[in-house]
């Protein structure tokens, strides 16, 4: 039995409505309970701002395709270069870190739980491997679906039941999370050289629309009781004029989950873009946060760009490659079989660029505009956006309206004409942050019950102990403060031990992959139907009976069972 | 001043040496310097007789000089700004990474890596150099991005790939590849070469030697007389399959 009690913290846990009050956190074996015994080991926390356990509802950092953005960024690895120490691995790399530099920079920032925004299941074993070696963070991964060719026959023959149970064999047999929908069709159709270019074209070869893939996956994860929902990239990626895209996109979900969203829409920056060409590209982050607004069924993230080298990797093949031919720089497409495909390039946001200007003002009037804190969440795609180590940055410019008018100060001088950033007043409190950062991600996510996200007892002792006095730091004022601050935790704490002080990591990490069973009907299941198999056996290049991932490959994998269809 | 460091007898004497210490303006507070022999940390003592000669009030005053066996002796004069060097022997790879001033000179051979990612200064190198002589590290999109590299032998293969600035000149030959992903700057190969400067972006390079394998995606423009070189020179234009818009001016193109 361990025990440990962090004294005098300033929490926020905006999931139970705490904000601000100094109290006392008792854990005892990973699980904070009401009291300890004296003898529990004490962390003082001086009245510093404390928060459940940072999540990440949408990052890239584990699998083939991040991987592959490592075999092609040699030069990345001579930056972030740290020794072995104590416990520490030797890590390397800046934009896309071996998997012990994202946990270890993770770590020091407070986050204990990510989401891996984008696993094809064909690659799960590796993704899964790469898991293991991310062990201070549990793990959740997103499963791809967008071009699933059994899906999209369900689909087309409009058969919900069969559409999830397809998803319910393929997420039990990839030991998946959630089911992500990467520019439905589009990245298909890229695998036949073609591509769609709104939600009611026809996907070619497959006779459905991606309006169709979306509106029956939305069916078939509510049939399937899943805790998370769709989770959304939109059609149209990085296209001036795309933001009618994810309107129309939008205007396609009904509210059919009381607990929860019915769609997550991610990385939402990179389809509010107004105008026709790069040249008129502007800002329509006021009709998407409108949309959003009057929609709680929608939640977002906002694909914050911050201006760096970084490198861009998603299941979005086409757009990659029209990324490759605006920049001429080194590129990577990918197809994955019956399923998706994908795409890697290396990018440089740059503040001579007015496009990059434009875009990192939209990421920051997507979340200023967006009412409430829980509907608009704070990452950057991680790598995609900037990689998560520049998320106390964003922080600081949410806090500060100073921050941003220094800033803007510094940007291409069309920034002002075509976004409206300047003209926002709004300053964001600890309290928005916090949800913004973990309670928003905990609740999207639908892993409250799991224990993330709050410091309620019986909750998983995920804590980040920053070194913040919010009585004493006007973050409005004082944003270089906040950005330290959230740059490195006092204490990061996960399941009921300090695994981080003052950014240096202590102990071996133990971490935990979620993963969902969703119980389908004997008579529905996917391995009885016989066409499925014959379907399977012919196009795919490895039997079925080796398609599923072992569970050797998740040492410490934890079920969450689903009693689908009831 | 003069520091004359003398290599010692190694037990072991393959064991690369990382000596990235080793620049003209770290002597200026003494000889205590610390460098890498395999994965144990030692003292310049430790694997130098060292000899110094007279004193210096700045770094451009400070000769280093290298005798001895120093062919695995790695990133000589790395982020060397001022000053000289002078190997008397062959010296190991990176020798020159970064260099942004002063002069390196070589009176051996180099091995590969000489003059990596550089931007000033000078490299003279009598003898042979490896392979990637005054490129850019692999994935980068810039090289060598000024100063002067000559090499009075022959060069291996990726000579001056991804050159951006500053000039390299190779009086005898070199291997494959010469100038690839050039970006700018000026390559001089006297002697022969094989498969020069394909994707060629910027840039100009004159071949005195025979071209062999001459990569196709090259328009031929032009003929000019090169009046340095006393020669009649055939100008290329290239690398088109990328809309390159680098010169290629080559003296015998050789048989395609």
């Amino acid at each position: 039995m361990t025990e440990l009690l962090v004294k005098n913290a300033c929490v926020i846990d905006p999931i139970r409505g705490i904000n601000g009050d100094i109290m006392d956190i008792a854990i005892r074996d990973g699980r904070i309970v009401e009291s300890v015994s004296d003898r529990a080991e004490v962390i003082d926390a001086h009245r510093c701002l404390t928060l459940p356990g940072g999540i990440d509802s949408h990052t890239h950092v584990c699998g083939t395709k991040v991987n592959f953005g490592r075999y092609m960024s040699p030069e990345d690895m001579r930056a972030g270069r740290t020794q072995r120490r104590g416990k520490m691995h030797v890590t390397s790399g800046y934009y896309v870190p071996t998997t012990f530099g994202n946990s270890y920079r993770y770590s020091a920032m407070g986050y204990t739980t990510l989401l891996e925004g984008a696993m094809a299941p064909l690659e799960a074993r590796h993704t899964h491997e790469e898991f293991t070696a991310t062990p201070h963070q549990d793990m959740l991964a997103n499963t791809l679906f967008d071009g699933n060719w059994a899906v999209m026959d369900a689909v087309r023959e409009k058969n919900i039941k069969k559409a999830a149970a397809i998803v319910g064999w393929t997420l039990n047999a990839v030991k998946g999370y959630a089911i992500k929908l990467t520019n439905p069709g589009g990245t298909e159709a890229w695998g036949w050289g073609e591509d769609v270019t709104s939600i009611h074209e026809m996907v070619p070869h497959f006779d459905v629309t991606p309006a169709e893939i979306i509106t029956t996956m939305i069916q078939a994860n509510e049939l399937l009781k899943l805790p998370h929902s769709v989770h959304l990239h939109c059609n149209n990626l990085g296209k001036p004029g795309n933001y009618q895209t994810t309107l129309d996109t939008f205007d396609l979900v009904p509210d059919v989950n009381p607990n929860r969203q019915t769609l997550y829409a991610t990385h939402v920056q990179f389809h509010a873009y107004g105008g026709g060409t790069w040249r008129n590209i502007c800002s329509k982050a006021e009709e998407i946060t409108r949309s959003v607004n009057s929609k709680p069924q929608i939640v977002m993230d906002m694909g914050q760009i911050m201006f760096c080298r970084t490198m861009t990797m998603t299941a979005d093949g086409p757009m990659e490659f029209n990324l490759h031919c605006l920049h001429h720089n080194k590129w990577s497409n990918h197809d994955v079989e019956l399923e998706t495909g994908s795409g890697i390039i290396p990018v440089t946001y740059s503040k001579k660029s007015a496009v990059n200007c434009i875009m990192w003002a939209i990421g920051l009037e997507l979340a200023l505009l967006t009412k409430s804190p829980w509907q608009c969440l704070l990452e950057t795609d991680n790598p995609n956006g900037a990689p998560f180590v520049k998320y106390p940055e964003v922080i600081g410019l949410l806090m500060s309206k100073r921050y941003r008018d220094e800033e803007c100060a510094t940007l291409h001088a069309d920034t002002e004409g075509r976004t409206s950033l300047c003209a926002l007043e709004r300053e964001m409190d600890w309290h928005d942050i916090a949800v913004m950062t973990r309670a928003g991600q905990a609740k999207a996510l639908g892993i409250i019950n799991q224990g993330k996200g709050h410091l309620g007892i019986g909750a998983e002792a995920d804590i980040a102990i920053y070194p913040i006095r919010t009585d004493s730091v006007d973050p409005a004022r004082e944003y270089r403060k906040v950005v330290e601050g959230f740059q490195k935790t006092r204490f990061t704490i996960k399941r009921g031990r300090v695994v981080s002080r003052d950014g240096e990591i202590i102990v071996d990490g133990a971490n935990a992959t979620f993963w969902v069973n969703a119980k389908v009907p004997e008579d529905l299941r996917m391995e009885n139907d016989p066409e499925f198999i014959k379907r399977f056996e012919q196009f795919y290049t490895v039997r079925m009976s080796n398609y599923p991932v072992q569970d050797v490959y998740l040492p410490r994998g934890r079920c969450i069972e689903t009693e689908a269809f009831t | 001043m003069r520091v004359i460091l003398e290599s010692k007898v190694r037990s072991k004497p393959n064991l690369p040496i990382e000596a990235e210490a080793i620049i003209p303006r770290n002597f200026l507070k003494g000889t205590d310097l610390v460098v890498f022999e395999g994965n144990k940390e030692r003292t310049l003592s430790e694997l130098f007789w060292i000899f110094v000669e007279g004193t210096a009030v700045s770094p451009e005053n400070i000769e280093v000089v290298l005798k001895g066996d120093t062919s695995r002796i790695k990133r000589v004069g790395e982020y060397m700004d001022t000053g000289n060097i002078v190997i008397e022997g062959d010296i190991g790879m990176h020798c020159g990474n970064f260099m942004s001033g002063g002069t390196i000179e070589i009176l051996g051979n180099a091995d590969s890596w000489l003059g990596r990612e550089m931007r000033g200064g000078t490299i003279l190198c009598r003898g042979n150099a490896g392979h990637y002589c005054a490129t850019g590290y692999r994935g980068e999109k810039k090289g060598m991005q000024g100063g002067k590299v000559e090499v009075f032998g022959n060069a291996g293969d990726f000579c001056a790939e991804y050159l951006a600035g500053g000039e390299v000149h190779i009086h005898g030959s070199t291997g494959d590849f010469p100038g690839v992903e050039m970006r700018g700057g000026q390559l001089t190969i006297e002697g022969d070469a094989t498969r020069p400067c394909a994707n060629m972006k910027e840039g100009s390079c004159v071949i005195l030697g025979t071209v062999h394998d001459m990569i196709p995606t090259f328009e031929k423009i032009d003929k000019r007389v090169l009046p340095e070189w006393k020669i009649t020179a055939d100008v290329y234009k290239g690398d088109v399959a990328n809309r390159g818009k680098g010169t290629l001016m080559i003296k015998n193109p050789g048989a395609v």
